[in-house]
């Protein structure tokens, strides 16, 4: 690899332009910052994406190709570690925004001190959050306000204090929410319309969003759809104070002689290294590359990789495991329409109660089950190959659907992301190795949302419903977060309640990483309205007096 | 459609295996639908992985992606060589003949042995977590790690389902099979003139929301 000219020194590098990334970029350059973004991905708009299972699905035209970013996995430190695509997500400029559907709920008030409500869990480590719910709610409002959220405010009956509504009503109710929304009218549940990144109306002279049936897992050619790419780029873009590099690969960040993160090394599109400058560094890579990257970048001052000094970098990690009870109804259901995941969802089971017999619990929703065609679906009894296959596709194709749920796995030590010894990436760096055991409570709280969520199918009049129990942590999910925890003790944390490094002070991550555990919901909202919070504080930090 | 890949006999050793993962029933099946050509368009080279998204023809590949794909594409068509010759030596072990030249019966027994193991094949150790036969949730697997049983199933629903573009799913039999209103072309995604609206909501409850 050559090396390149230093480009001008930036106020702030942040690498990764995803949720977290764009989301920090635009905060940090209306405010008046220049920020250089650091993408190892393509910076793809809108033409290329197309309604193609094949390749968006199963050829890797977004998820990451194994062949070239390897993943390693094992149960234990005793075990030999074997490659899987475990927990993607999209690597390109607006990360796992640009293929999603966007499900986003809040977070609730008791997400924030686990470890008060539900207290001590064996084998867990399980934490308070070092912010609350208040400190979140009005960066939860910009976010909602800037992607021009679809919900219904209230209908949630467990949602916390929120200070306005919506922007836009929810997106009108599709033939499986219907369903869904019935089930748990018979069983006394609450439901709602799932807060979606998408826009039931126009809003900020962004049309309404196209109901095609290619959605989730694909990206929209439309430029429809809320993510990163459609709003928070654009935003950014336009302050003239964005310079995001695409094809741009950082593999360390080096330190200076007072410890602090002098620069980012890269490799850009022509494989040659540029080393980038900037007085504050901004991890938005997810959680479990945010966390390689530290340990990637050891040096004589920190021999365990950058920040590690607690030995907690990679440690307590969490991914959600995604999973369902789906029902065969009668009557056609269409669950592919509008990508499926147009979506009703109750929060009946979200909050802890000792009754239940496990800890905490999750957010359900309803779903359809192909993105949207039989080709990456299947039914647990339904054989591999014949006649039985055939009839199954064509009679439950439009008469299927899900309640899904993810589980909030429960933090452990001994779970983590580390390096892997002999498997490298395609640039010739170690993979991410995943180490990995589920809490017996993740099985309990699996199984026994799967047979809420199945009761609800019955109820809702499916003449079959199939129960899928999770048996392990498989990383089907792409939520990945405490690699990089916050909190007030730099024994026990890495960041600070701020998100910035306890050892290093130039030093912030902003994607799933710092928080200290899952919660039961779908992350994404809560990690875009955390990046802009701690991109204020660091548009603060950077202007005051004496810098 | 210029088969590229297969040599004839291949061709009708796996075209015939198709027709009993999708058999023709009362509705076209795997013949049909010409997921055979699909099958051969792909393992003829890199120039069919990615449909362009507006339908207009395909991309090129270029530098690590085009290093990966041809890594994969070895690795499959080497699935498929041996994988044609096993099915021929089970065939002409258990009734004297090639796989393509028996029964349907018979190749529905042979492709189950395959199935159940038998320990006669070189087994890749399957990604479960990614494997769409163990879960009905939406994620693919990962098809260099699948054994060829499960890997022909896969490529076998590819061509029935894809967009006709790739090959197969030839006068959209696929999607007419299981009753999806598929768009006419990519090109209609693309512009966004493909919605399906009217399957997704009653017509005239679209204003209705959630309780």
């Amino acid at each position: 690899m050559a090396r390149k000219a230093k480009p001008e020194r930036a106020d702030v590098c942040i690498i990764g332009a995803g949720a977290s990334g764009a989301a920090a970029a635009k905060v940090l350059t209306e405010r008046g910052l220049g920020v250089v973004g650091l993408e190892r991905g393509p910076w793809r708009t809108k033409e290329t994406f197309g309604g193609d299972e094949l390749a968006n699905v199963n050829r890797y035209n977004l998820w990451p190709d194994p062949l070239l970013n390897p993943r390693t996995v094992r149960t234990s430190a005793d075990e030999e570690a074997r490659i899987e695509l475990f927990c993607p997500v999209p690597q390109m400029v607006g990360g796992g925004t640009v293929h999603w559907q966007g499900w986003l709920p809040r977070f609730t008030e008791n997400d924030f001190r686990p470890r008060t409500v539900i207290g001590d869990l064996p084998g867990a480590t399980l934490a308070d959050w070092s912010i609350t719910y208040a400190d979140l709610e009005p960066y939860y409002d910009k976010v909602e306000w800037a992607f021009g959220v679809s919900g219904a405010a209230g209908a949630n009956v467990y949602e916390s204090p929120r200070t306005r509504g919506y922007p836009c009503p929810p997106m009108p109710m599709s033939r499986y929410a219907k369903k869904f929304h019935a089930g748990c009218a018979a069983l006394g549940y609450n439901s709602f319309p799932t807060p979606q990144a998408a826009l039931s109306r126009p809003f900020n002279g962004r049309p309404a969003t196209v109901v095609s049936a290619f959605a989730q897992q694909h990206g929209d050619p439309t430029g429809t759809r809320s993510s990163a790419l459609n709003v928070f780029i654009p935003d950014a873009v336009a302050t003239g104070r964005y310079d995001l590099r695409p094809d741009s690969y950082v593999r360390e960040l080096t330190v200076d002689a007072l410890g602090r993160v002098a620069s980012a090394v890269y490799a850009d599109a022509d494989g040659d290294l540029v080393e980038q400058e900037a007085d504050v560094f901004v991890l938005a890579c997810g959680a479990v590359e945010s966390a390689r990257l530290l340990l990637l970048s050891r040096s004589g001052r920190y021999p365990n990789g950058l920040a590690n000094g607690s030995d907690l970098v990679g440690r307590n990690v969490t991914f959600h495991e995604y999973s369902a009870a789906v029902g065969l109804f009668d009557d056609p259901i269409y669950a592919w329409a509008g990508g499926g995941y147009v979506s009703a969802s109750s929060f009946q089971f979200y909050e802890h109660d000792d009754s239940r017999g496990f800890a905490s619990g999750g957010h359900i929703a309803c779903a359809g089950v192909g993105i949207p065609l039989p080709i990456n679906w299947s039914l647990p009894d339904r054989p591999l190959w014949g006649p039985e296959a055939k009839r199954m596709d064509r009679e439950y194709f439009n008469h299927s659907m899900a309640v899904a749920m993810v589980v909030h796995d429960m933090p452990q030590h001994d779970n983590r992301v580390d390096l892997d010894e002999k498997v490298t990436d395609a640039w010739g760096l170690p993979a991410a190795r995943i180490t990995l055991t589920p809490h017996p409570n993740d099985l309990a709280m699996g199984r026994w949302l799967i047979d809420r969520n199945a009761e609800i199918l019955d109820a809702a009049g499916a003449h079959k419903t199939y129960r899928v129990y999770i048996d392990r942590i498989t990383g089907n999910c792409s939520h990945q977060h405490g690699t990089t925890r916050m909190g007030d003790d730099p024994e026990t944390s890495v960041l600070d309640r701020d998100c910035r490094a306890h050892e290093v002070d130039n030093l912030f991550v902003v994607d799933g990483g710092p928080f200290p555990t899952a919660t039961g919901a779908n992350p994404t909202l809560t990690i875009m309205a955390n990046a802009w919070r701690v991109a204020e504080r660091i548009a603060d930090g950077h202007s005051a007096p004496g810098r | 459609m210029k088969p590229v890949f297969f040599d004839p006999h291949q061709r009708a050793t796996v075209e015939a295996a198709m027709a009993r993962i999708i058999p023709t029933d009362e509705t076209p099946g795997a013949r049909e639908a010409g997921t055979i050509d699909f099958l051969d368009r792909y393992l003829s080279g890199l120039d069919h992985i990615y449909a362009k998204p507006d339908g207009s023809g395909f991309e090129t590949l270029q530098g690590r992606r085009a290093d990966a794909w041809q890594q994969r594409l070895d690795i499959v068509r080497d699935k498929y060589r041996h994988g044609i010759d096993e099915l021929d030596r089970r065939g002409r072990a258990g009734f004297g003949a090639a796989f393509a030249d028996l029964t349907g019966s018979q190749q529905d027994d042979l492709l189950a042995g395959m199935e159940t193991g038998g320990g006669e094949l070189e087994t890749a150790e399957t990604v479960a977590a990614w494997s769409p036969v163990e879960t009905p949730l939406q994620q693919t697997s990962v098809e260099i790690d699948l054994d060829f049983l499960p890997l022909l199933a896969l490529h076998t629903r590819q061509g029935f389902y894809a967009d006709p573009i790739y090959g197969g799913n030839r006068d959209r039999i696929g999607w007419e099979v299981i009753g999806f209103p598929g768009p006419a072309s990519l090109a209609e995604v693309h512009t966004g003139r493909y919605t399906v609206l009217s399957y997704f909501a009653e017509p005239g409850t679209e204003e209705h929301h959630g309780a």
